[in-house]
């Protein structure tokens, strides 16, 4: 059975090798398609990933809020829930914001393998200095816990996040922000909130520019100095959480939101519409590339169909001599096979070289060297060879089918 | 005398409306040792009778017998393989595949049938070249080799898988007289010498007149069979003098 496929394998090869520039042409076709599929897969899988990447790290895994999804329900829907009964208008009891017990949902988060939760609280204030005011958000966390479960220290231009735990009412601002109130680090700037009086904050450290939200809108407190501030001691309303494998974010959410009742969000649910934007991005990639190996393997069936047409004298001849139909059209299978074969490998070449190309070019933005983000693994080199041997296969068995077919008395009776 | 080929009412039509009537009604038989040959005008039908004979057209009514056995319902692999082990062809052009060498035209059949490892099957298919006398030449391509030397070739791929029937469509039809009776030398031989049958289709009288039975066919039919072979004692064998 071996010896038979290989003297088969060997009669395919000694056709193609007599139609050099025919089969040099087919094989540059898949060659190229193999290469471009590369490259382009590459470049998009690349940037999807480190895309994801950045959602993924951008903020917590999971940030759970004081929200809730619906309104706490009402004394009168708890009890008779089942009942007929309408409510509206009533009076809502006054409740303080913030996350109840709050220690309990960071020891649930904490117990999950691997996860790490860090409290913050956040609130309005107003910076002001020499007349100028500036309206941001702060933020009150634990530098300790927090740097290890966001990159915020990553975005630090000057100073550390733990700065905050050496300076007596230390404040991180965007250096957007600073240069609008022309303060630098060292410098003191007023701080206000709505519920307490002012008090003065020095600038311990300044964020990038760049990052627009966290630059020009943002200050980092240390968690009791935020509560002091805002004039909410004890309370936190925001709980950030790192997991080990960022995949289960989703389902972990789910656990802890039906097991608190606050809003529990996942990256996935808060970059959905990135997300599905990225599965259309992904279709019209697989579309483009797939038809580029699709035009590649017309090369291998115009190889073949004029291999088969050409040598309908010789199909003849072996049939008389006693190759049966399947002998045939496994001939000029393999035929097709083979081009698919060449041309992947020289495609890999190819693909390689563009993907070092690609990998080579560093762009600078915003001052920093960026390099092109490639998605280099084997999968891709699996997957590309996978599709153009498929659609050689096919490309080839269409025409060897009709090889098989030929009516040996029809070519011998009118031989020329 | 068991016959290689048998045929029993033999007919082929070609589907059309009346249908087109290749061969009719055919019944004759193809013995080992003999030289037979088919003759008859242009169209009478006797390339479509080798070709059922010889197992690359299938009939449309009667019966062939290979050494006993009815073939004509087989499969298109079984019979193939009947055609690679028992049978080899010898046409009125060369038929040899134009990538190949001489001797590998030769080994095809062999390393097809698989019986034999690659280097015997190449022992086997010089052996062959060098009895049509071009053992000197097996390694150049047809398109090399002079017509007679092409026609030599194609006899030896013939004898490959040593088979017991040698059919031929016109085999010397395209030879100068020279080379057309080095070729008819070489059948008669595999005929009388080595004890195959033999069956051809030709136009030749002289070939005709030379062999053991001449079947005359006429617009599909077989009109006459001439058997110039001595007479033989009934059911005689030469090996077998009391058989009977």
């Amino acid at each position: 059975m071996i010896g038979r496929t290989r003297f088969l394998v060997g009669i395919a090869l000694r056709h193609l090798s007599r139609r050099r520039r025919q089969t040099a042409v087919a094989v540059s076709g898949v060659a190229v398609g193999v290469g471009f599929f590369l490259a382009v897969s590459a470049l998009m899988v690349g940037s999807q990933n480190d895309f994801i990447e950045q959602l993924i790290d951008a903020a917590p895994h999971i940030v759970i809020s004081d929200e809730l999804r619906s309104p706490s329900p009402q004394p009168g829907e708890r009890v008779f829930g089942d009942g007929a009964m309408e409510l509206h208008g009533y009076k809502v009891r006054t409740e303080v914001r913030g996350i109840k017990d709050w220690q309990a949902v960071m020891a649930a988060a904490n117990a999950v393998p691997g996860a790490i939760a860090s409290p913050s609280l956040t609130g309005g204030v107003t910076l002001r200095l020499g007349g100028h005011d500036e309206a941001i958000g702060i933020v009150g966390v634990e530098p300790e816990i927090e740097t290890e479960i966001s990159t915020i220290e990553d975005q630090l231009r000057e100073g550390r996040l733990r700065d905050l735990e050496t300076t007596q009412g230390g404040i991180i601002i965007g250096e957007d922000l600073a240069r609008r109130l022309g303060v630098r680090v060292g410098d003191i700037v007023a701080a206000t909130s709505s519920t307490s009086s002012g008090r003065s904050m020095r600038v311990v450290g300044l964020f990038k520019k760049g990052q627009s939200q966290l630059s020009s809108g943002t200050g980092y407190v240390l968690l009791r100095e935020a509560q002091s501030l805002l004039g909410r001691p004890f309370i936190i309303n925001r709980i950030g959480v790192r997991l080990a494998d960022p995949y289960a974010a989703e389902a972990v959410a789910k656990t802890l939101e039906t097991r608190f009742g606050y809003k529990a969000e996942s990256w996935q649910e808060r970059s959905a519409d990135f997300l599905s934007l990225l599965v259309t991005r992904n279709v019209i990639m697989y579309s483009v590339v797939s038809a580029i190996l699709l035009v590649a393997s017309f090369g291998i069936y115009t190889v073949v169909s004029n291999s088969v047409s050409d040598k309908r004298r010789d199909i003849a001849i072996m049939r008389s001599i006693g190759f049966s139909e399947g002998d045939l059209q496994f001939i000029f299978v393999v035929e097709g096979l083979i081009l698919s074969l060449i041309g992947v490998l020289c495609g890999w070449l190819l693909g390689y070289i563009l993907m070092s190309i690609l990998g080579s070019l560093a762009f600078p933005i915003g001052g920093e060297i960026e390099r092109i983000p490639l998605d280099r693994s084997p999968r891709q080199y699996a997957v590309a060879a996978t599709a153009s041997f498929l659609a050689g296969a096919i490309a080839a068995w269409l025409p060897a089918r009709k090889a098989s077919r030929v009516d040996p008395v029809d070519i011998l009776r009118g031989a020329v | 005398m068991s016959a290689i080929l048998e045929t029993r009412n033999l007919g082929r039509n070609l589907p059309g409306d009346p249908p087109i009537v290749l061969v009719r009604d055919v019944n004759v038989t193809i013995e080992p040792g003999a030289f037979t040959t088919i003759v008859g005008p242009s169209g009478c039908g006797k390339s479509s009778l080798l070709y059922l004979l010889g197992l690359i057209d299938r009939p449309t009514t009667g019966e062939l017998l290979v050494e006993g056995r009815e073939v004509s319902q087989l499969s298109g692999d079984e019979r193939a393989r009947i055609r690679l082990a028992r049978f080899g062809f010898v046409f009125q052009f060369h038929f040899l595949l134009p990538e190949f060498s001489a001797l590998e035209n030769v080994m095809l059949p062999i390393q097809r049938l698989g019986r034999l490892p690659i280097a015997q099957a190449r022992e086997q298919a010089l052996g062959l070249l060098a009895g049509v006398g071009l053992e000197d030449k097996h390694g150049k391509t047809p398109d090399r080799l002079s017509g007679g030397e092409r026609q030599r070739v194609a006899i030896a791929r013939a004898l490959a898988n040593d088979p017991i029937l040698i059919l031929g469509d016109e085999p010397t039809g395209n030879l100068d007289s020279h080379n057309s009776a080095r070729v008819v030398e070489t059948l008669h031989a595999l005929a009388h010498e080595q004890g195959r049958a033999v069956a051809c289709v030709t136009h030749d009288p002289g070939i005709a007149e030379a062999s053991d039975v001449q079947i005359e066919m006429l617009d599909g039919r077989v009109e006459n069979v001439i058997d110039r072979r001595p007479a033989k004692p009934q059911g005689l064998l030469g090996r077998e003098p009391s058989a009977d």
